[in-house]
């Protein structure tokens, strides 16, 4: 399994570079490696409240909220979500929270 | 400009959609859209359409794997460009045609084409087999029973001599799918292929915390036979799911969802084969395909079990269709019970329907026929 070494930091990741053992591993530092990945420049608030917005569904529901979920609980219409995480809620948001990555035929 | 990666977002390009189809006729079509008047078959793989403006056009059909080289696109193009003026399309069976404008431009079409080693054979019009619609399978794929490009030559193969000739009663379509997700055709094709598992998924209680939504797995499965359970990792208790065997169809849709759970299985996995389907209007409504062979084995490279079974349907088909039939009206014209002796298949306790809606499947009358298949 490929490991990521940011900050002194270690994750093991998967190869779409999502977190294997999920939230169990993430903190701060894998946030700021991902924002580098992503090509996000600035973390704000807004990317933040996104982030408590999937890890609080999942630590509640078991799994990551539907689009309109995401859209409803943070405020966001879908555009402004592509905004903040260039490749969309799925490849950005929820990788950037340490959530499982999204299955099926996507 | 080249990507830039550490500012990604800067000129980029979204939204555009396809380029219209208009900007690629062939002046010939552009000139003459919406004005044909008829259209006939000159010859297995050659079209003539005749306009009310006098034009003519000329198509002419041949195969393709589906899965080609940039190498052999750029064969295609140097034929489109020697012949019709860099003008082709593609059909949706993924066949090629080139279009010419006079009938004195077939004839070297063909020569050129023939010349070519067999990479461009000419058919696939009228009442004959056309290409096979066909998926990934070991090629890309992560959730196939059976391989999509090996089976669908070897199959084609066999039945060539049907792709060069419009011998048959009407026209039969095959379509592959190497897992029962049926991408593309099979439910609704004249026969079909279709890769199916036999045991049930394995969970990897090491690995699914991390890498699956559990209630996705749990909802997934169409028979209610994945449950929650508690597993215990490395002396730590974890959330996961347990599969009731009795209960699985082995149709890996919680695979699908959840990479914990992988079913593949050299000696389980295999072919069934579907017949009877058709999308078109013509005669009768359009129909699925009904499964007649639950298995086969998965005997690579050639599959000669499944070859066989589809060349004994097609030519008892060949043989007892009525002109214009195709195989699902024929299946039920003569019963479905004679459907199974004329081909030789063995009915199986397989293909009795008992999913959910399966009773409208059964028998309520005394109309039957007597065959060898009753002892």
């Amino acid at each position: 399994m490929p490991t990521i070494e940011h900050n002194g930091k270690s994750f093991t990741v998967d190869e779409d570079g999502f977190l294997l053992k999920g939230m169990d591993e993430w903190n701060d530092e894998w946030v700021d490696y991902v924002k580098g990945a992503e090509g996000i420049s600035d973390l704000t608030d807004e990317h933040q409240k996104v982030i408590d917005a999937l890890q609080e569904y999942y630590k509640k529901n078991g799994i990551a909220p539907m689009v309109r979920i995401l859209s409803k609980t943070t405020g966001f219409p879908l555009k402004r979500i592509y905004e903040l995480f260039p490749s969309g809620p799925g490849k950005g948001a929820c990788k950037m929270a340490g959530l499982p990555k999204p299955t099926g035929c996507v | 400009m080249g990507y830039n990666p550490d500012k990604p977002m800067d000129g980029r390009i979204s939204d555009l959609g396809p380029p219209h189809y208009e900007q690629f006729f062939p002046p010939v079509i552009k000139a003459n859209k919406g004005k044909w008047l008829w259209h006939e078959i000159t010859q297995p793989g050659v079209l003539m359409h005749k306009s009310e403006t006098d034009d003519e056009v000329y198509t002419v059909r041949v195969g393709t794997a589906r899965l080609i080289t940039i190498d052999l696109i750029r064969e295609i193009c140097d034929i489109a460009d020697a012949h019709c003026d860099g003008f082709m399309r593609w059909t949706t069976r993924n066949n090629v045609e080139f279009m010419v404008d006079s009938k004195d431009k077939v004839q070297p079409l063909l020569d050129d084409l023939a010349s070519r080693d067999n990479r461009f054979p000419v058919g696939g019009t009228g009442a004959g087999v056309t290409n096979i619609v066909h998926t990934q399978g070991w090629v890309h794929c992560h959730t196939p029973a059976t391989d999509a490009s090996g089976v669908v030559k070897a199959v084609m193969d066999e039945l060539f001599d049907y792709f060069t000739s419009m011998t048959l009663p009407a026209q039969v379509r095959i379509a592959l799918a190497c897992c029962l997700n049926m991408c593309g055709a099979v439910h609704a094709s004249d026969i079909a292929i279709l890769g199916v598992h036999r045991k049930p998924p394995m969970i990897d209680n090491k690995r699914i915390t991390g890498v699956c939504e559990l209630p996705l797995a749990i909802a997934s499965c169409p028979l209610g036979a994945v449950k929650p359970a508690k597993a215990e990792v490395d002396g730590q208790e974890i959330k996961t799911v347990k599969v009731t065997v009795e209960r699985c169809m082995f149709c890996g849709n919680c695979y699908t969802m959840c990479p914990a759970m992988p079913l593949a299985d050299p000696e389980g996995d295999g072919i069934a084969i579907l017949v009877g389907g058709k999308v078109s209007n013509r005669i009768s409504a359009p129909k699925f395909s009904k499964m007649v062979i639950p298995f086969l084995p998965n005997n690579t490279p050639r599959w000669p079990e499944t070859v066989e079974a589809i060349k004994k349907i097609l030519e008892a088909y060949a043989k007892g269709a009525r002109k214009y039939e195709r195989v699902g009206e024929w299946a039920e014209r003569i019963g479905w019970e004679k459907f199974f002796e004329e081909c030789d298949i063995p009915f199986t306790d397989k293909s009795i329907d008992d999913y959910r809606l399966a009773y409208d499947t059964w028998r309520t009358t005394t109309q039957f026929k007597y065959t060898s298949h009753i002892k």
